[in-house]
């Protein structure tokens, strides 16, 4: 192969033809660059950490993040919070996310009555109703079940909820914040049901919490005896107490509110419950005056994450390459594909898929642009899942589901980027 | 003996969905069977269903000799324990014990326990729902309405004009309310607050209006059909339940969703030529906790010192900016006088115990000085 085909052909790239490119790059690419820039002091200097003693390794038993990365943090607003931010939510910062997990510490966190802080020691579990056998579990007992580890994400089915009407939050932690992603152990609840017997008039699960709120949601039992987990672990440690420490249920894909925290207990009968969180809440009201309810799983949906309105492009040069991150999931299958629009949606190129693609998982989604100096865009992405579904555009969403329903609002996304590389959370609507 | 084995689930009734969905598979419905033939089987939630087939679900390899185990972990619940916790109500009354109460004690527990958060009369207020806005058979109406327009009213989402089942107010009262001590109402005040929420609506009860003397029991409450009761799908409650909730999400256009072949999704000229840029009016919801930041630095040191006017703002304006709360309000000197004419040590101790309508130290988790120095700016401030 001579060097003009190994330029040529990118596909037969091997080693040896890798080093021969990149130096032909690299000589390009130094013409075209100042390379007379004044010293710069962070090589020519000496800092404290690059001469004296670190700390010990006694020093933060259970490590903690840089002290610099403070502004990564969760956070909240008073319109989305009742009781001194207790019947509240505070929203993941995923224009900092990186890859499909999100560190316990940034987890979003939602209670109803409070974060719970409950005693592992003093932890029950009931499994009672229409059962051969009612139990009482510790938490020890429960965890010598046979584990079983999964990567989800969890959503809230308000996120984007707010954004029915217009655009309200011009930040992406707020307008689609309202989820996180784990690798979650626990037990499959079929598992434990194998010694418990239920009988076969059972079409329904309560799962209730611990918390002052005991919140209740019904679950059915197709749910019940196909992926619904028991879970204690949270990438590779005890859940955290926002995460419902020390047992929650998940319920991949399905609405994060299903998957209720501080698990107490769980009870089979014939008739589901009518829980206040399945009928005042969590429940969508269309124009025709109907509300869908037991409205399970999260739909097909996707963002843009990077560039974001936290971290635009201002500082971007003319001819700059950079890439377009976004995340893609869907509670109901496995994500297919991304399709990606720089005109607001108006045309499509496919996007490209990157790392693991898994079954109601966050997936991540990435798109190489070479960026002009004051070029003004609209960056908007559409998913697809397995199940055959596709993000619907704002007014197909809002045809059906009119601007009331607050719940599972899975219409394409846009970020418009200004002149200047500012972003901004806008909404294409006719 | 029951087996969780997927063959043996489909010959039971319990799981007539089950087989109903491998008929829908055979039978090539409409978007159903696409999922079923490519990719595996419909759920109920209209997504895909993985299988455990040859040791692996979807992506994941499974331990297959972990299923059909006994393991026999934990204890029969004793008696006493179910009573402790099996505590749920359903809506054919299963779990609701007797008991009474009248809508005008319900106003009395009201006003002790619960106005602190929801506002006189049910109004709503520090962020708590309303229970309430008026005739529930009348405002139901507005469930019809939406603010597609400027200025357009919406709909009215309160207990009335929207839940389906008294069941649930009761249930709900009794194991979450009030936020700051749940569990802590006897089952006659529970029907008396019912009672008087019922009141507030305007509900019916055999055709009577629930006013301030009606006694509302058990058999009366499971009497009552709420306005809304059929205001929801998929149904839910019955035998077929299960299979009709698979139906309903089987169809993409009951809840707003799209299907697509992927070789038939739209890649150009997809928008209508009416189609416009949508941007967030005056900078938005930005009140954000913390503010938003990106910037890699050393935070700030803040300061040790507690701050009293701070705390007060974070935790007591809430109630105390406002008479509507029932709550002596900030800045007024006559309502504080006649607090601290208890005496400091009186007033003290009713705020860290919680008295009327505010709970203990205001719900809030200050030290007991930290919480008198908020006391002491709040009278400073009320002179």
């Amino acid at each position: 192969m001579n060097s003009k085909d190994s330029l040529s052909n990118e596909k037969k790239l091997d080693r040896r033809d890798f080093f021969r490119k990149t130096a032909v790059l690299s000589a390009t690419a130094l013409a075209g660059t100042s390379i007379f820039a004044a010293d710069d002091p962070a090589i020519i200097g000496k800092p404290d950490w690059s001469q004296k003693w670190g700390d010990p390794v006694t020093t933060n038993l259970y490590g903690m993040p840089s002290a610099y990365e403070h502004n990564v943090t969760r956070r909240s607003t008073e319109l989305l919070s009742s009781g001194n931010f207790r019947a509240s939510i505070a929203v993941t910062p995923i224009h900092e996310s990186k890859g499909i997990i999100t560190p316990n510490g940034l987890f979003f966190s939602r209670s109803h009555g409070g974060v719970a802080q409950i005693d592992p020691n003093e932890y029950r579990l009931m499994i009672n109703g229409l059962l051969e056998k009612p139990i009482v579990l510790t938490l020890a007992e429960l965890k010598r079940y046979p584990s079983v580890t999964r990567i989800h994400f969890i959503e809230c089915p308000a996120n984007g909820g707010q954004e029915w009407r217009a655009p309200q939050f011009n930040s992406v932690q707020f307008a689609k914040g309202f989820m996180a992603s784990a690798e979650w152990t626990g037990v499959y609840l079929k598992t434990i049901l194998e010694d418990l017997g239920v009988k076969p008039e059972a079409q329904w699960m309560l799962s209730e919490g611990g918390d002052s709120s005991k919140m209740g949601r019904s679950v059915p039992m197709d749910k019940v005896l196909d992926d619904a987990m028991i879970v204690w672990g949270q990438n590779g440690e005890a859940l955290r107490p926002e995460q419902g420490y020390p047992v929650r249920l998940l319920l991949p894909g399905w609405e994060g509110n299903l998957c209720v925290k501080w698990l107490r207990r769980l009870e089979f009968a014939a008739e589901p419950w009518f829980c206040k969180e399945e009928t005042a809440k969590y429940t969508a009201l269309k124009p025709t005056g109907k509300a869908v309810q037991h409205f399970y799983a999260n739909e097909v949906n996707s963002t843009v994450v990077s560039p974001s309105p936290e971290i635009p492009w201002t500082d971007l040069k003319d001819g700059a390459v950079v890439e377009i991150e976004g995340l893609a999931w869907s509670g109901m299958g496995t994500i297919t594909g991304v399709d990606f629009s720089l005109d607001g949606g108006r045309n499509y190129v496919k996007a490209e898929l990157k790392g693991l693609v898994l079954p109601k998982s966050w997936t991540r989604w990435s798109y190489m642009h070479t960026y002009k100096k004051g070029e003004k865009l609209l960056l908007t992405s559409r998913a697809t899942d397995d199940a055959g579904f596709i993000q619907p555009t704002i007014d197909q969403e809002t045809s059906v589901m009119g601007v009331e329903s607050v719940y599972h609002r899975n219409a394409v996304e846009t970020w418009e980027v200004t002149e200047n590389g500012e972003v901004n959370h806008v909404q294409i609507r006719s | 003996m029951f087996k969780l084995d997927r063959k043996v689930m489909i010959s039971a009734s319990v799981f007539a969905a089950t087989a109903l969905f491998v008929v829908g598979c055979a039978g090539g419905g409409t978007g159903v069977s696409k999922s079923c033939s490519s990719t595996g089987l419909a759920s109920i939630d209209g997504g895909v269903y993985y299988p455990a087939v040859n040791g692996k679900t979807g992506p994941y390899s499974l331990d297959t000799k972990a299923s059909g185990m006994k393991i026999n972990n934990g204890r029969i619940p004793t008696a006493n324990e179910l009573k402790a916790w099996d505590t749920d109500v359903m809506a054919d009354g299963t779990g609701l014990p007797e008991g009474s109460g009248s809508a005008s004690d319900g106003s009395d527990v009201y006003d002790a326990k619960c106005v602190s958060c929801h506002g006189d009369f049910g109004s709503g207020g520090a962020g708590y729902p309303s229970l309430a806005k008026g005739n529930a058979y009348t405002l139901k109406e507005t469930l019809l309405s939406q603010r597609s327009k400027e200025g357009a009213e919406g709909p009215v989402r309160v207990f009335g004009t929207y839940w389906p089942y008294v069941s649930t107010l009761w249930w709900y009262i009794k194991d979450g309310m009030p936020h700051p001590m749940t569990g802590s109402l006897s089952d006659d005040e529970t029907y008396a607050l019912t009672a008087y929420i019922l009141k507030l609506n305007e509900i019916k009860v055999d055709g009577v209006v629930v006013d301030s003397d009606y006694v509302l029991d058990r058999e009366k409450l499971l009497k009552i059909v709420m306005p809304n009761v059929d205001g929801f799908e998929p149904k839910i409650a019955g035998p077929n339940a299960l299979p009709g909730i698979r139906a309903y999400y089987a169809n993409p256009s009951n809840f707003g969703a799209q299907k697509v072949k992927l070789s038939e999704r739209c890649m150009t000229n997809c928008q209508t030529s009416t189609a416009k840029t949508v941007y967030v009016q005056n900078g938005g919801i930005k009140d954000f906790v913390p503010p938003m930041a990106t910037a890699r630095d050393l935070p700030k040191v803040e300061s040790k010192e507690f701050d009293s006017k701070k705390s007060y703002e974070e935790n007591c304006a809430a109630c105390h900016a406002t008479t509507s709360m029932g709550a002596p309000m900030f800045g007024n000197a006559k309502a504080w006088k006649s607090v601290k004419a208890k005496g400091m040590d009186a007033v003290y101790a009713n705020g860290i115990n919680g008295i009327n309508g505010m709970p203990a130290k205001g719900g809030t988790a200050l030290s007991d000085t930290e919480f008198k120095s908020v006391v002491d700016y709040i009278i400073s401030s009320s002179k």
